[in-house]
């Protein structure tokens, strides 16, 4: 579902993710600012395997949890922009999570 | 005297056969790219060794990607001839029509493999055959993997058994020959250097060559599947590799004999 429609988006441009290493099971995570006051983010493992479920959260400028989502069955999720500092991070768990200041996600 | 005449005749011979691999290149400089965006590729009928001709290439029949995140992806394909434009690609001795193509990065931006397929319609070559080369180039976004393994249904194919896209140099590459969807006994298989490096600014291949061969048949190195269609090819050098089973398919067009080739490309990557 968010694929179809992210590729009617006129502004798709910009992209962050963080690949950790050396882990046989390494996580993978990335967002994207959709120009429309909308943040698409996905996420996945080097083996391909499916991060349905894995929690996603959406933290203020001090660190303090303002929203939790997981990702779609098809390892995605799309959630309002917050105002001013924030970050996401993919929660997969000691070793397993990826964190992302919002400064780093672009259209 | 007599014998001088024979071997300069079969040296010739060897000389003009190992200039005559074709190869339907679909080029970008990057295959595996920490994130998505905009992409440029070159398509190019060319001989990626030498460099020294180019075919003229005659309108895409098709030109597509095929788009999966995750082995649990759904596979998403996306037509690109609209991205397309003829250009003239200059190689060492001659320029040929060719293609560009800039896919924007609504199409780029997600992490994953980009499978991308092209069908050029069919070449004549000199004037009692058609060649048709189905190639395809894979790449990855991000490092999930996902659909480098899969078919994707064309008549003939040559279906990776290791991602084409991360591959160490001195390492070994793998595939299948595969022909109306079932594999090739004993395939015929080219494989080459692409020696000169494209300059993807002035639509050339740059004059100095990565490497020397030391005989022609170095040039397009030539080994044989196994009996299920199986093949290994070392990767000595960083690069691009052309993989092509020629001659898999039979048929005609216009009348005229035609045969249907399968090509692949994949990148080898220093350690350093």
């Amino acid at each position: 579902m968010k694929l179809g429609k992210m590729a009617t988006l006129p502004i798709l441009a910009g992209f962050m993710m963080l690949p950790l290493s050396a882990m046989a099971h390494t996580p993978l995570f990335s967002c994207f600012d959709n120009g429309d006051g909308t943040i698409y983010c996905e996420g996945g493992f080097s083996d391909g395997s499916t991060a349905a479920g894995v929690p996603v959260v959406i933290k203020d400028s001090s660190g303090k949890e303002v929203k939790r989502l997981e990702l779609s069955r098809t390892s995605d999720v799309e959630f309002e922009k917050p105002k001013g500092n924030y970050s996401v991070t993919f929660d997969g768990g000691e070793g397993h999570s990826i964190e992302i200041p919002g400064s780093q996600i672009f259209e | 005297m007599k014998k001088g005449f024979i071997l300069a005749g079969l040296i010739t011979l060897f000389s003009a056969a190992s200039a005559l691999a074709h190869f339907q290149m679909v080029y970008t400089p990057q295959s595996a790219l920490e994130t998505g965006g905009d992409l440029n590729l070159k398509l190019v009928f060319t001989h990626p060794f030498d460099a020294d001709h180019t075919m003229d290439m005659g309108p895409v029949e098709e030109f597509y990607v095929i788009h999966q995140r995750g082995e649990e992806g759904q596979p998403r394909k996306t037509d690109l001839k609209e991205f397309l434009h003829e250009i003239s690609w200059k190689s060492l001795d001659n320029e040929g029509k060719a293609y560009d193509a800039k896919i924007p990065s609504r199409v780029m931006r997600s992490m994953g493999d980009y499978v991308f397929v092209l069908v050029p319609s069919p070449y004549l070559e000199g004037e009692d055959e058609y060649i048709q080369q189905y190639t395809k180039m894979i790449m990855n976004v991000g490092g999930v993997p996902g659909n480098w393994h899969e078919p994707v249904g064309l008549p003939v194919e040559i279906v990776p058994l290791d991602k084409p896209y991360a591959n160490w140099t001195g390492g070994v590459f793998r595939g299948v020959v595969m022909a109306n969807g079932e594999p090739v006994p004993h395939a015929e298989l080219e494989i080459e250097y692409l020696n000169h490096e494209p300059d993807m600014r002035r639509n050339a291949f740059k004059k100095r060559p990565g490497i020397k061969a030391p005989h022609p048949a170095f040039e397009s190195m030539g080994i044989r599947a196994n009996a299920n269609g199986e093949f290994t090819i070392g990767l000595p050098k960083a690069g691009w590799w052309g993989i092509a089973a020629p001659d898999l398919v039979e048929t005609e067009y216009n009348d005229i004999d035609m045969v249907k080739e399968a090509v692949l490309w994949i990148q080898v990557t220093d350690i350093k």
